[in-house]
């Protein structure tokens, strides 16, 4: 490497601190939105870089990494601080570190830093929160602090901005072409955190560079005690979760809906664009119905995704979340999933993607990957267009047992995850779950600076990862279903011949007679199209449960989206792909569909062996993506896939013999 | 106590309130994973502990950290207790 290159690189400074010590907060404010998320060169491992200017027209990388209690512990975020620290992963060694301590808990925290300081790479420790330990008392020399550690120390809050200017300046002054010099001599414990040597150096440390603070250490019970006491609660601490989990959903369903209305507005104003501009043929139909259409499928998911992420941060962030995990850890625990698995399959109920994406939160390798793979089984908002049709076909005019069948779908749903995950527990991830031990930080207002930057960060990843492979399939799945064209149905031809003869006289009969013929030429071209073709080849494997060839293309094609479903057998039935459930037109129309023998589509043996299909069936390709990226391979999504598909079509079957 | 000697009882056994001091191998009959994660979170040998809910989960005070831990690892820390709890 030339000279020249060395001094125009960019600085890279890897963060560094424990959980819950306002790291995100942190970085966010020393980035803003100049973060992307990336790979370490050669692995699957996600983190955060954001530039941040350390001075007039200079930038360093900020490399966010996870929050660890300590650099030698063998969990793969403690490995990925170690290996990033030394080089192994990423560009070589970070040109500088920034240790970020807790001004509240500095005795504890300064030993992290004794254990950060003896990797040997210039650092600039911040101590964070200094506003809320000054409440409390605590007067901190930083000067001293630098002379005990011998690296620049600079208290800041992030939160309110104090301190953040004069830490940029120390990280300039650290990632500066002359500043590699070697770090001083220091009597730094050699012992790693939590021995008696590094309690002692740290409690002398302390002594010298900060004046105690009050402690809250009274013996009466505090507000903080009687909240956890609450929130903790087998009883009362479920009940709370149950009320916030509700408040949180209704807030994600009552705010999605207009982002999401829009997202549809927008991509349909975009579709009717492209149709003004390009000539009907092939690339209109390709542009308006494989890439629009295919980019609205996935972009229409994103509102839910970065609202739940929006509201769980300001959760995390208040210190609830925490307790939380407490409250249900009892009964997660009796089908071996920890209690920080319980936000996951709870949000799964919204949407999947997220859910899987949240399961981050989960430190034991082997329940997370338990949590991830039962996700799906949850009702997720995708599902209930399905539900809505499959039951009301089920009960018409009976509101009651559609109630019951709409919450025994959900309970279903549940059953088989908290079975799949026991299962998965004593066979193939068996082995002891890692106690829950969590650090329960003080309550506070959450910041929504951080909320903001956690979801646009989950927003953005969200499209990053499932967008491009989803974006292919679609095109992939258009292309099958569109081609080869068929020619228009003979029938077809004479009903529209009809319709005209009756449009000046009978406009509702005419318009009658149009459906009836577009109906023809879909199924036409759903018969000879490939995928139609696929529906004749498959129609053999779904004929146990019920399905015709009609019903095996709506199956098909609906293995992109579960709510593809709903539109096909609606275009099947001619009802046309703009019809909706509570039409009861379009619910006559698709009771008196029939198949190719003239039989009915739907018996109730059909309806509810299809349901139940549903129920249980993954059918939904951007799962598939998300936990391909999540798990770092495809062996657990095809996986999943074929267990969840196998247990469908059986629970499927069982049903229809059941009811046929 | 009268004798002397000093009572070593698990984490779980605590009070309300009540202060104990962990034993240098108190965490020895832990996985050396979970020994090291507990005194990486601040529970290390001879550290004071506060307990400010006894249970499920235990919750505790170590200096300023509060941790949670469940009643099947708190069986497992053994602590000299200070004095009575509430």
């Amino acid at each position: 490497m030339t000279p020249r290159a060395v001094t125009s690189r960019v600085p890279r400074i890897a963060l560094l601190g424990n959980p819950n010590t306002g790291k995100s907060t942190l970085y966010n404010r020393l980035c803003g939105l100049r973060t992307k998320t990336a790979n370490f060169p050669g692995s699957t491992t996600e983190h955060q870089v954001g530039r941040c200017a350390i001075g007039p027209g200079a930038d360093a990388e900020i490399i966010d990494l996870p929050g660890i209690y300590s650099l030698v512990l063998e969990i793969p975020e403690s490995r990925l601080c170690r290996d990033c620290l030394e080089g192994k992963i990423g560009d070589g060694r970070p040109d500088a570190a920034l240790v970020v301590l807790d001004a509240n808990n500095l005795p504890r925290h300064l030993q992290f830093a004794a254990s950060a300081l003896r990797r040997g790479i210039p650092t600039v420790v911040a101590i964070n929160m200094i506003d809320t330990a000054k409440r409390r008392g605590l007067s901190l020399d930083e000067h001293a602090a630098s002379m005990e550690l011998g690296v620049p120390v600079v208290a800041v809050s992030a939160r309110s901005g104090e301190g953040i200017d004069r830490l940029r300046e120390a990280l300039a002054g650290v990632t500066a072409p002359d500043a590699a010099r070697p770090l001083p001599r220091l009597p730094l414990p050699d012992t790693e955190i939590g021995s008696s040597a590094a309690v002692r150096w740290a409690a002398e440390v302390f002594g010298t560079i900060a004046s105690h603070p009050r402690t809250d250490d009274e013996d009466g019970r505090t507000l903080r005690d009687r909240l956890d006491d609450a929130f903790t609660h087998p009883v009362a601490g479920i009940l709370v979760f149950a009320v916030a989990m509700v408040c949180l959903f209704a807030a994600i369903y009552w705010l999605a809906q207009f982002p999401m209305d829009a997202v549809d507005g927008t991509f349909a104003w975009l579709a009717s664009g492209v149709e003004a501009i390009v000539p009907p043929g092939v690339l209109q139909d390709l542009l308006v119905h494989g890439v629009v259409g295919g980019v609205a499928a996935t972009v229409v998911f994103l509102p839910q995704i970065v609202l739940l992420f929006f509201l769980l941060s300001l959760l995390e962030d208040s210190g609830y979340l925490a307790r939380a995990a407490f409250a249900v850890d009892r009964v997660m625990r009796r089908v071996g999933l920890p209690g920080q698995a319980f936000m996951p399959l709870l949000s799964a109920h919204a949407c999947a993607l997220p859910a899987i994406m949240s399961t981050r939160l989960i430190p034991n390798p082997r329940d997370r990957l338990a949590t991830i793979l039962v996700c799906p089984f949850m009702s997720c908002s995708a599902r209930v267009p399905v539900y809505v049709l499959l039951i009301s076909l089920l009960f018409v005019g009976e509101p009651l047992l559609a109630g019951l069948a709409f919450t025994g779908c959900y309970a279903l749903g549940a059953i088989a995850a908290l079975g799949t995950a026991k299962i998965l527990r004593v066979t193939t991830l068996r082995g002891p779950s890692t106690p829950m031990v969590l650090e329960l930080p003080e309550y506070r207002l959450p910041s929504v600076r951080t909320a903001v930057g956690v979801a646009i960060e989950r927003g953005l990843l969200f499209l990053r990862s499932a967008g491009s492979v989803i974006l292919s399939i679609a095109i992939v799945m258009w292309w099958l279903s569109a081609y080869p064209k068929a020619e228009a149905d003979p029938r077809s031809e004479s009903l529209r011949q009809q319709a005209a003869a009756h449009s000046a006289t009978d406009p509702s009969r005419a318009e009658g007679l149009e459906g009836e013929a577009t109906r023809l030429d879909a199924r036409r071209q759903q018969a000879e199209s490939f995928a139609g073709r696929l529906g004749s080849a498959f129609e053999p494997i779904f004929a146990p449960i019920g399905l015709d060839r009609q019903l095996t293309v709506a199956v098909l094609t609906s293995f992109l989206a579960r709510e593809v479903f709903t539109t096909t057998v609606f275009v099947l039935a001619g009802a046309g792909d703009d019809a909706r459930v509570d039409q009861p037109s379009t619910l006559d129309a698709l009771k008196h569909s029939q198949r190719d023998d003239g039989t009915p589509v739907f018996t109730t043996a059909t309806a509810a062996s299809l349901l139940v299909f549903y129920v249980l069936a993954m059918q939904c390709l951007p799962t598939l993506v998300v936990v391909a990226r999540e798990t770092g391979s495809w062996r657990w999504p095809l996986a999943q896939l074929a267990y969840m598909s196998l247990l469908a079509y059986f629970a499927a079957w069982l049903t229809f013999r059941c009811l046929a | 106590m009268a004798d002397g000697t000093q009572v070593r009882i698990p984490l779980s056994q605590l009070a309300r309130g009540q202060r104990a001091v962990v034993e240098c191998a108190a965490l020895d009959a832990l996985p050396i994973d979970h020994k090291c994660l507990l005194a990486a979170m601040g529970l290390g040998e001879s550290c004071q502990v506060r307990v400010c809910r006894p249970g499920s989960p235990c919750i505790v005070q170590v200096d300023q950290t509060r941790l949670g831990l469940p009643r099947s690892l708190a069986d497992k820390i053994f602590v000299t207790p200070l004095d009575g709890g509430t």
